[in-house]
């Protein structure tokens, strides 16, 4: 293939890129018709009203989980169906991963407030939606890899026995999705938490409202000032987290390694290392409830399937004209879809057209020098991540043990949204340096440097173990292992991670360049202080979408200039299947 | 004296529930100039008594002894040969082999006149900017010998070298192991080989040593009076080949 044609079909992409995204943002405008009327309650910070507070930040965030996982299973099935289907439904996801949360926030509230006719449904519609956009594209991507990555010979089982449909997808294509799944949805979870802290303030130009949860208790009481309070609402939200990790996401992932296409003996190491005997006790809770749920849920389940084995099978023949029919009917349903798409687009895309023609804000001059000072911003802070993680990663690669004590730590604390610390971070900065740069840098930091980590340590534990053993048997010092063993091999999850990180650098900017706390703003020269400014300041709609379409462009540029190549590049030297 | 020297070496391993017995109280030694091989079922442990011996596996109880004294750490003198190579991908057929000589500390040009001596030695000469993605099973197998080979060791520990590789490859790398082991300026001249295939074993081998199913017990040391080269087809093959699995069938 010459060089010129695949520049060709890299710029068409590219361009491919661009027009989703007009399409994505399309959609928005097209609802921006009336501003929202909101009505503000009153908001009480007392200690007692935490378990409501928690529950109600715990219901949004499995709202939004549930929509997630059904729209990842969904599309992301749906993309792995065929190479013109994938076309489409991946370059969609990849936009969508670039854009930055927050920025989506003006558009939900207006669409779905106008929708409830003002008041709180809209808004808490809004925060789910939001909470949706930071959950679901990871987890399809999950389910589109691995439903491409069924091996050949269990597809074929399944055509050869003429197995299709419903069976296929409860035997196959599912089971093959839980483990990119489940660890999809806890990282989901942890973004989602990040977000939601964030999230469940709303302003909308003058209108400013509280939704009831963590997020705005936090943030109130670090605005009155009380202390005891702050502890009390941290304490209660790691609580939920470790509870969660404990009850759920242990269990279920001890499940899910049950679906893993893996055909290599384990080795002594993937035994789970010996713990302090009331954590491993603790440890037997999240089984011992899957026990339980099962033998509870044991009866019904035999009761219906003997009902299912009652009823005669269906056969397709018998009724040729009602299929044809049904068939018809899906497509017209589609195609109605679709028109309404169009529409909806267009509408949008003409108001965009519109709102663009009118003359640019003075600070749209400011977009360059903002969007250079944003991104010096985020290499400091990936230079800080890599600093110490770095060292974190070559230390884990000689020990299991403490590879697994440093995944658990990392899996808690980086569980823990730091945005419920950002008042206390900003202030504590501040008052100890003056400088507002400092606290975002470190802020960013924050929505950096876990996903960095996780992949890293994933990468060190698949380093193959007789390539560990050829280093030692050969007497290989630890410098010389590190230098010609380990960190070639974690490359392309440095490269994974680091693609990662930055996604989430970006999505970190919008929370961390600008801050108001205590009625001062706190702010510095960046392109996530811009789009706040115009979104919560101003409410001028031209500089959100300018900033917004900035943000988006330079991210999309990155991804496709540099850290396509890199991970090329990775995965052709450093790749460990040969 | 004999250069190495194993005594009631058991290998155990923590398990939930309880230990799991790998290696049960072995004992042989080995001559210098002998072709050791170690037969038995999968899962008898016959790998990690290679392992114990260079010395990446710490042995629950025992001792080992390298020319009458034990030895702390890796057994620099004893080179493994690993079942799937082993070898760095991101290195070049040059560099993998030069990379334990980096280790021992040898200078930039001894190391790569040994690289080139043993590159040469098991027929890979012009391969030495390739990378293992580049090489078939037996030409990654050949590096992995020529990698064990260049430090010069004293004794070859061999871990199923040809069980990844098709018949007919191992067929040519089996006469080229037998080769190395006779020609009189190879540097080493001590093989110690574990394999699951018994015919060849006895193909190969001066002694061979007979080990249970797990946990590993040794059923017997067999000298194997055959001429060399070994005839498959021979009577004399075919009673060692009936003695050793039936020593195996009886303890399984």
């Amino acid at each position: 293939m010459s060089s010129s044609a695949i520049n060709i079909r890299r710029f068409a992409g590219t361009a491919f890129s661009f027009l989703i995204l007009a399409a994505i943002i399309a959609l928005f405008f097209a609802y921006h018709r009336r501003p929202a009327v909101l009505h503000l309650p009153r908001f009480s910070v007392s200690a007692r009203q935490l378990p409501y507070y928690a529950f109600c930040s715990f219901y949004r965030m499995l709202a939004a989980y549930v929509l997630a996982l059904i729209f990842s299973i969904v599309y992301g099935l749906g993309a792995a169906r065929g190479r013109v289907w994938e076309r489409v439904m991946i370059p969609i996801i990849d936009i969508a991963q670039s854009v930055p949360v927050v920025g989506f926030f003006p558009a939900a509230v207006y669409f779905f407030v106008s929708i409830s006719h003002g008041g709180r449904l809209g808004v808490e519609l809004a925060a789910i939606f939001l909470i949706f956009t930071s959950q679901a594209w990871n987890m399809a991507l999950g389910v589109y890899e691995s439903a491409r990555t069924i091996p050949g010979d269990s597809l074929e089982v399944f055509q050869a026995f003429g197995a299709s449909g419903w069976l296929k997808l409860k035997r196959l294509l599912l089971p093959a999705c839980v483990p990119k799944l489940v660890y999809n949805s806890i990282l989901s979870w942890v973004a989602g938490w990040y977000f939601l802290i964030a999230c469940e303030i709303i302003t909308v130009g003058p209108a400013h409202y509280r939704l009831p949860g963590l997020g705005s208790y936090l943030m109130e009481a670090a605005d009155r000032g009380r202390s005891g309070e702050i502890v009390a609402g941290l304490l209660t939200l790691l609580a939920i987290i470790v509870a969660m990790d404990f009850m759920v996401w242990q269990p279920l992932s001890v499940w899910a390694d049950k679906f893993r296409y893996e055909f290599a003996a384990s080795s002594p190491d993937s035994e789970a290392p010996e713990t302090v005997a009331i954590v491993g006790a603790l440890y037997q809770i999240g089984p011992t409830i899957l026990r339980g749920f099962r033998l509870i849920l044991a009866p019904p389940a035999a009761v219906l399937r003997a009902l299912r084995e009652r009823i005669p099978p269906l056969r397709m023949r018998d009724y040729s004209s009602l299929w044809r029919g049904l068939r018809l009917v899906r497509i017209g349903l589609v195609l109605i879809a679709l028109v309404l798409l169009a529409w909806a687009i267009v509408d949008g895309a003409v108001a965009l057209v519109r709102a663009l023609a009118q003359p640019w804000p003075a600070e749209a001059r400011m977009i360059p020098l903002a969007t250079l000072a944003s991104i010096a911003r985020l290499v400091v802070a990936y230079a800080i991540s890599l600093a110490w993680i770095i060292p974190c990663t070559l230390a884990a690669s000689s020990s299991a043990r403490l590879r697994q004590r440093l995944a658990s730590i990392a899996e808690i604390v980086g569980s823990v949204p730091a945005t419920a610390l950002f008042p206390l971070i900003v202030v504590f900065v501040i008052e100890v340096t003056g400088g507002m740069n400092l606290a975002s840098i470190l802020l960013i930091l924050t929505g950096m440097q876990w996903y960095l980590l996780f992949n890293l340590l994933a990468g060190v534990s698949q380093i193959p173990e007789d390539l560990k053993e050829a280093a030692r048997s050969f007497g290989l010092g630890r410098l010389a292992t590190w230098r010609k063993l380990v960190l070639p091999a974690v490359t392309p999850s440095l490269i994974t991670g680091s693609i990662t990180a930055w996604g989430g650098g970006w999505n970190a900017l919008i929370l961390s360049e600008y801050f108001v706390y205590r009625s001062h703003t706190y702010q510095v020269l960046g392109l996530g202080a811009l789009l706040d400014v115009a979104t919560y300041q101003t409410g001028n709609s031209v500089m959100i979408l300018l900033s917004l379409l900035s943000m988006i462009a330079v991210v999309i540029v990155l991804n496709r200039l540099v850290w396509r190549r890199l991970y090329d590049l990775a995965v052709e030297r450093y790749r460990l299947d040969y | 004296m004999p250069l190495l020297e194993l005594t009631h070496i058991s290998k155990h391993y923590p398990h939930a529930k309880g230990s799991l017995r790998v290696i049960e109280d072995i004992s042989f030694s080995v001559n210098e100039g002998e072709f050791v091989a170690i037969v038995g079922p999968s899962g008898c442990g016959k790998s990690t008594l290679l392992r114990i011996i260079n010395g990446i596996v710490p042995l629950s109880s025992g001792q080992v002894l390298y020319r009458g004294r034990q030895v702390d750490g890796i057994n620099l003198e004893c080179a493994l040969v690993f079942q799937s190579f082993a070898l760095m991908p991101w290195l070049t057929v040059d560099d993998n082999i030069e990379m334990p000589l980096e280790a021992l500390g040898i200078p930039p040009a001894e190391r790569r006149r040994r690289a080139s001596l043993y590159i040469d030695k098991v027929g890979l000469d012009g391969f030495e900017e390739a990378y293992p993605r580049e090489l078939s099973g037996g030409m990654k197998q050949r590096v992995g010998l020529a990698r064990a080979l260049a430090v010069e060791p004293k004794v070859l520990l061999m871990d199923e070298p040809f069980s990844a590789l098709d018949a007919l490859t191992a067929i040519s790398l089996r006469e080229e192991t037998l080769d190395i082991w006779q020609a009189p300026d190879s540097p080493v001249h001590t093989i110690l080989l574990v394999t699951h295939i018994i015919e060849e074993a006895i193909e190969l081998a001066d002694r061979v040593l007979v080990i249970s199913a797990g946990p590993g017990r040794l059923l017997a040391d067999l000298r194997i009076e055959l001429p060399r080269p070994r005839d498959r087809r021979s009577d004399g093959f075919n009673a060692f080949t009936d003695k050793v699995f039936s020593l195996i069938e009886e303890r399984s």
